[in-house]
């Protein structure tokens, strides 16, 4: 699947296996491998889980061959006062690292999370202000997120906004969708190490490949969407626009490359899409019946 | 008598943010405090939002054991509706969280818990052919000989101690440990089938699932099924074997109060007779669930609001979080509060949830008999009772029990579903109503409370979740959380490497994400 979305993007985008095979002889590629270091802020850990599901390299080779995970929370023997040992230790070198953060960072409220005794936004302060580069892994990280809901106190915020707020100007990608694709982590981290440059970013700072199409453009009902031919209940086969797909708004590849190795994706299993990977998610209304009252037009476009 | 501390933070594989510390009698835990460290408030944002909302939204609670959550918000939601859902509705559903489920119990052996029992320099003496173990061997080999300042993470440093001797056992857990990614993923993609996707599956809504069965899709699922069942019992089975009889002394150590809560989870297509008890074993007597029993205190919660003597589910709408000035004030106090976490009691005890309160409480109601023989039959195979439960390794033992138990369950429900017939209906939000949805989450007994406006839009919502049951602390009355209880009495063989205390907190596989919400 990947093979199709790319042969229809720009000439210099480069595959997955353009990608591996370039790995294949590393000494005479000239590449290293580079540093990793995985903090996480206010967030769930569901973007780590859906890491695990990359199926392009597997995690031995990933861990063992292509990086060096120096820390990641819920894969590290290292515990207790060695954590904090081992950032300390990597802050003070000159070692080239990246950091990837997944979670937003409670800005108004420090305290709301801490890790070794201090606010976690000091760590990420200091560690991607030394960093190559900084990859937000999901939602929370590259927008907010649930984390940052109408509603919540915390005053979390986007790595982005963080980063800006502290003046650190290490470069960064924004990985958005609520899990993180694990395609578009690990095809970030190889097009670094082979071309020591970061693919080509919007202006939201997210890869172009993977978001400049929205999940409307690309959805297997758009022909129905077309035909005006829209669904008024869930199980029928038309457009799902009525009962409040997000569709339209809604920048990225997950109707084409699908998750869990393309098992399926939320148009696929009948549901509109609830617009995970939007800057504005997650709005008030995700699913509703195409009568409810409570609607209001917005963002929702009703056929008239 | 010597008395030393011992803080461990954050406590890493585990999700999210856990800190803990520990008071050391001559090399005896004499008392303990943990501490969730991450508090985002999503539970009391909810106010105002559609409710269904919750069913996508509360699963970002937690992105481990999302599918529980997006059951118990269902089964609220639908409780508040007067609903149930259809046949397939509810087979579907059992198929996405009974695989989801057995995922997340790999996950919590293999990657959160086996690096504390198995040794992986084991590899450094491998000779066989295996490829992932081959590897495994020469970049371990290749990282220690060298001049980096980290080498081999994130496998090292680690802490010192007893890790398994056997040879064997541990290049077989190895690779188990190396094998399990793909089970997992598996696992997820069973999820995906009918839920869209995984971590997050959307497909589960109130009504049912919105996915629409076929015979492509329940192959796959079987076929994946398959999979895993093989990887389970010849793998997963003996390696909870290998630890159980090389680390006898882990079913006795971790003990807690001994009082277990569990809810009824995995019923049948009827969504009644469920694969699991629900009810509570309190000093060796089991009864029957009453949710009524259910309080929250927050005496040494980072909250400003005056505790009292515990509130109901839904018994208020705002808890005032402190600000960074009284947190740094409380942090200062030699009993201040401690914790993001409330404390859940049941009628003012403290419980136990997780796999062994499941399968305690299942056995004591005498409702399962494949569960009463495997438990006897594991029972004799390893001279344990069903006291020792109640341990470290207890708790390891009753979620293979439950992935067992489980996968047996989902084999006969995959074929029980009608390819083509939707397993979803409609039906419209309700004003003024309450609902609430019980299930066990990987972590064990997780409520959801709903209470909706004169707008259909929620008014109150609250989830009681297993972490916060067993992570939570003190309450008013002084009594310890129920793993502080686990950690007291615990004996430290070395303050510099308490690997002992890792493991027993671990044992209860907390959850911060979810404690906190």
């Amino acid at each position: 699947m990947y093979q199709l979305v790319i042969a229809a993007g720009a000439a210099p985008l480069l595959s997955f296996d353009e990608l591996l095979a370039a790995e294949a002889n590393p000494s005479s590629a000239g590449w290293s491998r580079p540093d990793l270091v995985w903090l996480q802020g206010a967030g769930c850990s569901g973007c780590s889980t859906s890491f695990l599901n990359v199926e392009q390299i597997t995690i031995l080779d990933f861990l063992t061959y292509f990086t060096r995970l120096l820390y990641h929370p819920n894969l590290s023997s290292t515990t207790g006062e060695q954590v904090p040992q081992i950032l300390n230790k990597l802050a003070a070198s000159n070692k080239a690292y990246i950091l990837i953060m997944e979670g937003a960072i409670p800005v108004a409220m420090p305290h709301a999370c801490m890790m070794a005794d201090l606010p976690i936004g000091d760590w990420v302060g200091r560690l991607a202000s030394k960093a190559s580069i900084c990859i937000a892994a999901g939602t929370c990280a590259a927008s907010g997120g649930v984390s940052k809901m109408a509603g919540t106190l915390t005053g979390a915020a986007a790595l982005d906004d963080f980063l800006r707020q502290r003046g650190i100007k290490t470069p960064l990608v924004n990985l958005p969708a609520c899990p993180m694709h694990p395609e578009h982590l690990v095809y970030t981290l190889l097009h670094f190490i082979k071309s020591k440059s970061l693919p080509d970013l919007d202006d939201a700072r997210r890869p172009r490949q993977f978001f400049t199409h929205s999940v409307h453009e690309r959805c297997p009902r758009y022909p129905a969407f077309q035909a005006r031919d829209f669904a008024q209940r869930i199980g029928e086969e038309g457009c799902l626009l009525d009962l409040g797909c997000q569709g339209p708004v809604t920048y990225n590849d997950c109707v084409a490359i699908g998750y869990c190795g393309n098992t399926n994706n939320c148009v696929r299993a009948g549901h509109p899409c609830i617009g995970c990977a939007g800057e504005l998610f997650p709005r008030p209304r995700l699913y509703h019946t195409h009568d409810d009252p409570k609607i209001k037009t917005g963002i929702i476009v009703k056929k008239s | 008598m010597t008395a030393t501390r011992i803080t461990i933070d954050p406590l890493t594989r585990v999700e999210g943010h856990l800190k803990f510390e520990t008071r050391i009698e001559n090399g005896v835990v004499a008392s303990a405090r943990t501490s969730g460290m991450l508090f985002r408030g999503i539970e009391k944002a909810l106010i105002g939002y559609d409710p269904r909302t919750a069913l996508q939204l509360t699963q970002r609670v937690c992105g481990v054991c999302p599918y529980a959550h997006a059951e118990a918000a269902a089964m609220a939601l639908e409780d508040a509706m007067g609903f149930r859902p259809n046949t397939n509705g509810q087979l579907l559903r059992n198929l996405i969280v009974g695989a989801y489920q057995v995922q997340d119990c790999l996950l919590h052996f293999y990657q959160l818990s086996a690096l504390d029992f198995i040794d992986v320099t084991a590899v450094l003496e491998y000779r066989g052919a295996d490829p992932g173990l081959t590897a495994m061997r020469d970049w371990v080999r290749s990282e220690t000989s060298s001049q980096r300042i980290f080498p081999a993470a994130p496998f090292l440093p680690r802490y010192k101690g007893d890790f398994l001797k056997d040879k064997e056992a541990n290049l077989s857990a190895v690779h188990n440990y190396l094998e399990s990614f793909a089970v997992m993923a598996s696992l997820h993609k069973m999820v995906a089938l009918f839920g869209g996707k995984s971590p997050h599956p959307v497909a589960i809504e109130a009504g049912g699932v919105t996915t629409r069965p076929t015979i492509n899709n329940l192959a796959q699922y079987r076929t994946l099924l398959n999979q895993v069942e093989r990887f389970v019992h010849s793998c997963y089975r003996e390696d909870i074997l290998a630890v159980s009889k090389a680390f006898p002394g882990y079913f006795k150590e971790g003990r807690g109060y001994g009082n277990f809560l569990s809810f009824p989870y995995f019923p049948d297509s009827s969504g009644k007779n469920h694969l699991f008890s629900g009810g509570a074993t309190i000093e060796g007597r089991y009864t029957a669930l009453d949710l009524n029993a259910i309080t929250e205190d927050h005496t040494y919660s980072y909250y400003k609001n005056k505790s009292g003597a515990g509130i109901r589910p839904l018994g208020t709408n705002r808890l005032e979080p402190l600000d960074w000035k009284e947190f740094q004030r409380e942090e200062q106090l030699p009993d201040g509060k401690y914790s993001w976490s409330r404390a859940p009691r049941y009628g003012g005890k403290v419980m136990e949830t997780g796999a062994a309160a499941r399968v305690v409480n299942t056995y004591h109601s005498g409702r399962n008999p494949g569960l009463t023989r495997l438990v006897d039959q594991l029972n004799r195979d390893l001279g344990i009772g069903l006291k020792d439960y109640n341990s470290v390794l207890g708790r390891h033992l009753s979620r293979y029990i439950t992935v067992s138990l489980l996968l047996k369950r989902l084999k006969e429900q995959v074929e029980q579903v009608q390819p083509g017939v939707l397993g979803f209906s409609e039906k419209e939000v309700p004003r003024n109503a309450k609902g609430i949805g019980i299930t066990e989450a990987s972590r064990g007994a997780l409520g959801h409370w709903v209470e909706i406006d004169n707008k259909g839009l929620i008014k109150n919502y609250e989830m009681v979740v297993p972490t916060t049951w067993n992570m939570g602390p003190r309450d008013a009355s002084g009594q310890p959380g129920a793993v502080e209880m686990m950690l007291i009495g615990a004996r430290i063989a070395d303050p510099a490497n308490p690997l002992e205390l890792a493991r027993i907190v671990r044992s209860a596989d907390p959850c911060v994400a979810c404690a906190v919400h």
